[in-house]
């Protein structure tokens, strides 16, 4: 009976340090396949990026150039999230992908844009040397980043606060209080900008009188000839200022 | 393999290049527009990859500037772009190089 729990003993402990050579192992390859995992993702979201931003360039038409851009930001959140800034990656998809990309495309399809034509003879030069300066700005950043000697500390670890939600804030409402109040008065002086850019002048002239149960149209509204003419027409009804724009809607009246 | 600094860096090299590319050899005001758009997300890329090296949430909130910029951007040129399109009928640049009608 003693030499078999011996025996069981010596399996245990044999067996226990085989489960510890076996954890660790499995440790040590996830942490490898995680940072494999890493340089893969990078891999994928940075290259549809660049295939994305390549494809927004080439496309003639507006609107191809359009969802390729979203594209890009797209895999630009997915980078934002492997590095570390969860905020940012929502913001970038609610502020660019989400409001400034609708507004493009809405602008795109009122203003019904054609494809763009080839360009013509005179300015065809513009192309190659726009790939040539774009190959000299290239050569300098890979120079700079060559160049520069970097340290090859670890790369940041997700369990930082930096990034988070909370943080940004404080850092926002503390210490870059300024700029946020600049910014607050820079949208607000989008907002006027962009009503008074946007605001159709010039079909009501500044002398006309508004006068309650009548319609004050300018002539030019009525009389499609002269152009220009703002001077005020005073009609009391729908019909009657479409009998003076020219406008046949007594037929059917008639008929009945 | 694990993602360096310096990959962050020129990926946003590569896609501000694009960018610039893009404002050079395009004619149509949206589509210089929307390269515009892609030149301030290179540059926010940069940010955050900085922000994450050093540990600093300074970045960050410079992005988030930026962000408001663009929205401010977008307004603003969008209702330049529908007010050259109601006066000349055209997108086309080269149509507008003159800002006097």
């Amino acid at each position: 009976m003693g030499s078999w729990s011996l025996v069981s003993a010596h399996w245990s402990v044999l067996i226990g340090h085989w489960r510890l050579v076996i954890s660790r192992w499995s440790r040590l390859t996830s942490d490898f396949c995680l940072l494999l995992m890493l340089g893969l993702l990078f891999i994928i979201f940075g290259g549809f990026a660049i295939g994305c931003a390549i494809s927004m360039v080439v496309q003639r038409n507006p609107l191809y150039s359009a969802i390729s851009l979203i594209g890009v930001f797209v895999s630009l959140a997915c980078l934002y999230v492997m590095l570390a800034a969860p905020f940012i990656a929502a913001v970038q998809v609610i502020v660019y992908a989400g409001a400034i990309m609708v507004l493009v495309i809405f602008v795109i399809m009122l203003l019904n844009v054609e494809e763009e034509e080839p360009r013509p003879q005179k300015l065809r030069f513009l192309v190659p040397v726009a790939v040539l300066l774009a190959a000299i700005l290239i050569a300098e950043a890979a120079f700079i980043l060559s160049s520069v000697q970097m340290s090859q500390d670890d790369p940041p670890v997700s369990s930082s606060s930096v990034g988070l939600t909370s943080s940004i804030g404080t850092g926002m409402f503390t210490k870059y209080l300024l700029p946020f109040e600049i910014t607050s008065v820079l949208l607000l002086m989008a907002i006027v900008g962009a009503m008074s850019l946007a605001r159709r002048s010039g079909l009501v002239g500044p002398e006309t009188r508004v006068v309650p149960g009548s319609q004050v149209l300018p002539f030019s509204l009525v009389n499609p000839e002269r152009i220009g003419d703002l001077s005020p027409v005073e009609t009391d009804s729908t019909a009657e200022a479409a009998r003076l724009m020219g406008l046949d809607q007594s037929t059917p009246s008639e008929e009945k | 393999m694990e993602p360096q600094l310096s990959w962050y860096l020129a990926l946003s090299a590569v896609l501000f290049t694009i960018g610039v590319v893009g404002v050079m050899i395009k004619r149509n005001v949206i589509a210089m527009f929307m390269c515009i758009e892609l030149m301030l997300n290179a540059v926010n890329l940069t940010f955050v990859a900085f922000s994450s090296y050093f540990q600093d949430v300074t970045g960050q909130l410079f992005v988030f500037i930026v962000m408001t910029v663009a929205a401010a951007e977008a307004a603003v040129g969008l209702g330049i772009i529908i007010a050259i399109f109601r006066n000349r009928e055209t997108l086309d640049v080269d149509e507008a190089s003159v800002l006097k009608l």
